[in-house]
């Protein structure tokens, strides 16, 4: 019945894809029904993400996804709402929201894959992309410095920061388990190559770190300022914003 | 018995405030009551006004020339006085012809700061017009309880130094049971509310605030102020996906920002209510005055073709009814709603008869429960489908898509299920066909208009002989069958009058203002005259 899937052979997606499934089943054995799971995405090669799973899902607009998660978990507190964005669609357009969910610390999770370009759009830069990288719409270079989506989310003040790699499916889908069941804003950054216009595979795989979860916030900013570091990098507890709205209520 | 009585001051000097607790003590009088507000875009200093208009018949408007003018600054006295038919009370910290009350002295002597002198302008006015001090101590008490003692104190300095060196000019008797005020915006929070609004989301913008302002204490309701209106129409979305009846609300510049996703709404089928209060624009505009220069962008606020329904009420009583009617339309055919309103309606106060039973919550058919994804697209004759909620797993999708919401770019699928979307249209219209308008008086010739500026048409009409359509719904329009009409509006291009002479073949002659000021019942006297 679900979409036959149209992403490139080699994509990253498919990666991120099958541990996102391996992450439900887990789910569904911790007794989270798969309709309370609901996936939301915005545009790019990842939003084609919900066409491919038996759960819930919105397929929105570009850079829309956070308030749109927001929205549903705090008309219904017992579902999970569970992001899906690209880099353009999380650190380009609306990337506003997730300062704003980071801050209000609602209780829903987002998986941002982090490919460096626009894909579906066939090669534009992104805010992600690095200094001086050539793509269709930078071909002297990109003139800008990327930003760095775990750092960010992590001083706009997100409960759970991941950085993980797409080409590591038993780490991606330990720290997604996690992720979904954080209370709190969770914030999974997926480090993913684009095969058609960033394929980075070889050089990932040859230099993602692996890191142990640090102590304190300090350590937590030091780990997550090295973009090749993975693993889970900052995780604490604090009232989320659903337990704050509904406290008046 | 017709009175206008405005209080005029320095923002800060709390006019607002004043003209609220001048219009309870007519109000609790048993007279009606319709109080404007006019105030600039500054925290103090400037100019405000209050407008209060009192009156034994039903009124909607307040007028243009005042019987009393209440003044606290006196550059503020020269801005008014070409209005003023009648006497000037004053805070005789300024000079000035008239009844002088040391306002400002009374104030200080009570070591109050120097907005109480709004509690001293409101005890002047109750000895001018003959109101015993019980109705002011007692309207007092209830306004503000416990806290009502130094307002008590000092607006009754300000009745005892009156009656000491002036004699009250009338003697206001009781007119019958009290009655109760209501803004324009507790109007439509609560029409809302009628229907069943569980969340509200909105960012602050002039004229549209006082809606949330109004709903984040009240119980029942999930109010909040996210980052921006993107993210305002976007949770609000997420709330109608998880089954919840939501709403937002804004005014133009906000709007503007709203409108992808309000064509989203539409093709993925999510009932979305937003209220529109229009002020001057365009751009930042005059922020705080009133337009109705929105209605061509709100008709179309989004790329491509979908089902949308766009009303206005004409009065506080109809922004009751029609906030509940658009909250019900757009959760029965799943599609957005837009109430478009005005600075003048939603900010105005109004001895209002709100019916409670004129409009109540119309439940749907909910799925919440499936064992495998839902047909929540199934194509069907009238072109409604069933609304599904999450655990039920449902897809919704602003791509377009197949019955059961998966992504398509085929040409069969697209066909049919634009054309199932687009059928939605023909089943509102039959829906709304007798309340498309409403008719008022009985004459020769018609005067056709819009929104808040009703108030001021519903007062001249009869006594000039015209009877009065006034619009309600512009989407989908059903216009009166009429040859010729006069179409009142506030705008400098005739947007509805446009629409009548294009859509009905109404032979139109349109009287226009776009200063930000609402029509007074007295202009359009001299200008249908």
């Amino acid at each position: 019945m679900l979409k036959k899937i149209e992403w490139c052979p080699g994509c990253g997606n498919f990666g991120i894809l099958k541990a996102f499934n391996t992450t439900v089943e887990k789910l569904s054995n911790s007794g989270i029904d798969r309709g309370r799971i609901v996936v939301v995405a915005g545009i790019g090669c990842h939003g084609k993400l919900p066409d491919y799973v038996e759960l819930p899902s919105f397929h929105t607009i570009h850079g829309r996804v956070l308030p749109a998660l927001t929205g549903i978990k705090l008309a219904n507190p017992d579902l999970f709402p569970v992001g899906f964005s690209g880099d353009g669609d999380a650190m380009n357009e609306g990337l506003e929201h997730l300062l704003h969910s980071a801050k209000r610390n609602t209780d829903v999770t987002l998986f941002m894959h982090n490919n460096g370009v626009f894909g579906l759009t066939t090669g534009q830069f992104t805010a992600t992309t690095p200094k001086g990288v050539r793509t269709r719409t930078t071909p002297y270079g990109n003139p800008e410095e990327p930003l760095n989506p775990s750092l960010i989310a992590l001083v706009s003040g997100a409960t759970f920061v991941a950085r993980a790699f797409a080409g590591d499916m038993k780490q991606l889908s330990e720290i997604m388990f996690e992720a979904v069941m954080h209370k709190g804003f969770s914030f999974v950054e997926i480090l993913q190559p684009c095969v058609s216009f960033n394929n980075t595979w070889d050089y990932y795989r040859k230099n993602v770190k692996k890191i142990k979860t640090p102590e304190n916030f300090s350590d937590a900013v030091r780990i997550s300022i090295d973009t090749l570091n993975t693993g889970i990098i900052y995780r604490t507890e604090r009232e989320t914003f659903e337990e704050a709205m509904m406290r008046t209520k | 018995m017709d009175l206008n009585i405005c209080i005029s001051g320095a923002a800060g000097d709390g006019v607002k405030e004043a003209g609220e607790l001048c219009g309870r003590i007519f109000a609790d009088l048993g007279y009606n009551v319709f109080i404007y507000q006019e105030y600039q875009s500054i925290i103090r200093g400037g100019h405000n006004a209050s407008v209060v208009r009192i009156s034994d018949k039903k009124i909607h408007s307040h007028r243009k020339y005042y019987e009393l003018l209440i003044c606290l600054e006196d550059y503020i006295y020269r801005m008014h006085s070409p209005y003023l038919r009648g006497d000037v009370i004053f805070d005789s910290k300024f000079s000035c012809e008239g009844i002088g009350i040391p306002m400002t002295e009374i104030v200080k002597e009570e070591h109050e700061p120097m907005i109480f002198r709004n509690a001293a302008s409101i005890g002047a006015l109750s000895a001018y017009f003959g109101i015993d001090f019980d109705t002011v101590e007692v309207m007092f008490r209830e306004r503000f309880g416990e806290k009502a003692e130094d307002d008590i104190v000092i607006a009754g300095s300000a009745y005892e130094y009156y009656m000491k060196n002036y004699s009250p000019k009338m003697e206001i008797k009781r007119n019958g049971p009290g009655k109760k005020l209501v803004s324009g915006a507790v109007a439509v929070a609560e029409g809302m509310v009628n229907a069943g609004l569980e969340y509200y989301y909105a960012y602050p913008m002039t004229p549209a605030s006082p809606v949330l302002h109004y709903l984040v204490r009240r119980k029942g309701v999930v109010a909040y102020q996210p980052e921006s209106e993107i993210s305002a129409i976007s949770m609000t979305v997420g709330s109608a996906i998880a089954g919840k009846r939501s709403a937002t609300g804004t005014s133009g510049g906000g709007f503007a920002l709203m409108c992808e996703s309000i064509g989203m709404a539409g093709i993925a089928e999510i009932p979305v209510l937003i209220i529109e209060a229009q002020r001057s624009g365009p751009s930042t505009g005059m922020a705080t005055y009133s337009g109705q220069e929105d209605l061509e962008f709100v008709l179309h606020p989004s790329h491509g073709e979908f089902p949308l329904v766009v009303a206005s009420p004409y009065s506080i009583e109809d922004g009751f009814r029609m906030a509940g009617e658009l909250l019900n339309l757009a959760w029965k055919y799943q599609t957005p709603a837009i109430l478009l309103t005005d600075k003048h309606l939603v900010e105005s106060i109004e001895t209002a008869s709100i019916d409670e039973n004129s409009v109540k919550k119309q439940d749907i058919a909910i799925i919440d429960r499936s064992e495998e994804i839902v047909k929540r697209y199934r194509i069907t004759e009238s072109g409604v489908s069933d609304y599904a909620v999450p655990p039920a797993i449902v897809k919704i999708n602003s791509n377009e898509h197949d019955e059961f919401g998966l992504t398509t770019d085929e040409a069969e699928i697209r066909k049919k299920m634009h054309e199932k979307r687009m059928k939605k249209d023909k089943l509102i219209e039959r829906e709304v066909s007798d309340s498309a308008y409403h008719l008022f008086f009985r004459g020769q010739e018609c005067i056709v208009t819009w929104g808040s500026t009703f108030g001021a048409v519903y007062e001249v009409a009869e006594e000039l002989g015209y009877r009065v359509a006034v619009i309600r719904y512009m989407r989908p329009f059903i216009p009166p069958k009429l040859r010729k009409a006069v179409v009142v509006e506030s705008n400098y291009t005739g947007q509805l009058a446009k629409m009548l002479r294009e859509k009905a073949d109404i032979e139109v002659e349109s009287i226009l203002k776009w200063d930000g000021r609402p029509f007074t019942p007295e202009e359009l006297r001299e200008r249908l005259g």
